[in-house]
């Protein structure tokens, strides 16, 4: 999933500042499971900018609403159901960077700000803590690194490893982190894949890559080309 | 500490209060309002004593200006 972290207070005030009325807009998703931007994110969010703009006597009115995903049009243009969305003088979006710009683009004609940093594609590893796991490289060698990916694990993203700065399972970058190829090679070992790590890897194709990159479905080629 | 009837769950309120104070801090109203003493149920003495902390504290921080009649910045 995509994992977020709430911006600094002070900067989601400061990006607020002028409205009247606020329409803190959520997304249950992604930023729903990293406690980030779901719905009671949004309800603390709320109360916070409440209670903050009215210790500086400024009269706002903020709303909440909660959707599904903001990743996709059709739950956002299920909002104008809701809400009355021209009565808003700006929309708090707690998206992802994704999220925050497809509603942007929905709501074209209203300003639309994050109150999000998104931060990495992760799993959760225990309750309140996630980590990186994919760099969305488009040319997954997962399966020659025992499910264990260098190219985010790695300090140096090496595709064939371990480099030299290898230190009893830690990084030479960061002698806190484990060397990504350690564990791979650890993976490899307990599943007697080991002659793997033999075998060099042909260079990274970066060249796949896209940016900003479009995946269309075949089954839908025909409808946009 | 952490020996709970329910297990870990003194624990988890002690977190999840130091971080309500976190969010009452960012936005000025100050956390020392909020606080969590962990006391056994036969603790009267720690009990009254943490009474008195309380009202202490709410003492020298003054009303909740959020809930003053005079406007928060008229006040200050």
């Amino acid at each position: 999933m995509i994992v977020a972290k709430r911006k600094p207070f002070n900067e989601i005030k400061d990006l607020v500042s002028g409205s009247k009325k606020i329409l803190i807009l959520g997304c249950g998703t992604c930023v729903a499971v990293c406690l980030a931007g779901g719905e009671k994110e949004v309800a603390v969010l709320a109360s916070q900018l409440k209670m903050a703009l009215a210790l500086e006597n400024r009269d706002v009115e903020i709303d909440k609403l909660t959707i599904e995903r903001q990743c996709d049009r059709e739950f956002i243009e299920e909002i104008n159901s809701k809400v009355a969305v021209d009565d808003y003088d700006l929309i708090l979006s707690t998206a992802c960077g994704a999220g925050v710009q497809l509603s942007s683009d929905v709501f074209d004609h209203k300003v639309v700000v994050p109150a999000l940093n998104t931060t990495f594609i992760g799993v959760a590893e225990g309750p309140g803590i996630w980590s990186e796991r994919c760099r969305s490289c488009s040319d997954c060698v997962l399966a020659e690194t025992g499910g264990i990916c260098p190219v985010t694990i790695c300090a140096k993203g090496l595709v064939n490893g371990p480099c030299g700065g290898t230190r009893k399972g830690k990084c030479e970058v960061d002698p806190e982190k484990e060397c990504a190829w350690t564990l791979i090679y650890n993976r490899l070992e307990k599943l007697g894949r080991v002659d793997k790590m033999e075998q060099t890897l042909p260079p990274k194709r970066w060249n796949v890559q896209q940016h900003p990159a479009i995946i269309i479905h075949e089954a839908y080629r025909r409808r946009y080309e | 500490m952490g020996d709970c009837h329910f297990l870990e769950g003194n624990l988890r309120a002690k977190e999840r209060v130091e971080y309500t104070k976190s969010l009452l801090d960012e936005i000025g109203l100050g956390g020392d309002r909020l606080e969590m003493f962990h006391i056994g149920a036969s603790d009267a003495p720690f009990f009254a004593k943490a009474v008195e902390t309380m009202t202490n504290r709410a003492k020298e921080l003054g009303p909740n200006p959020l809930r003053c009649e005079t406007p928060v910045a008229e006040a200050a």
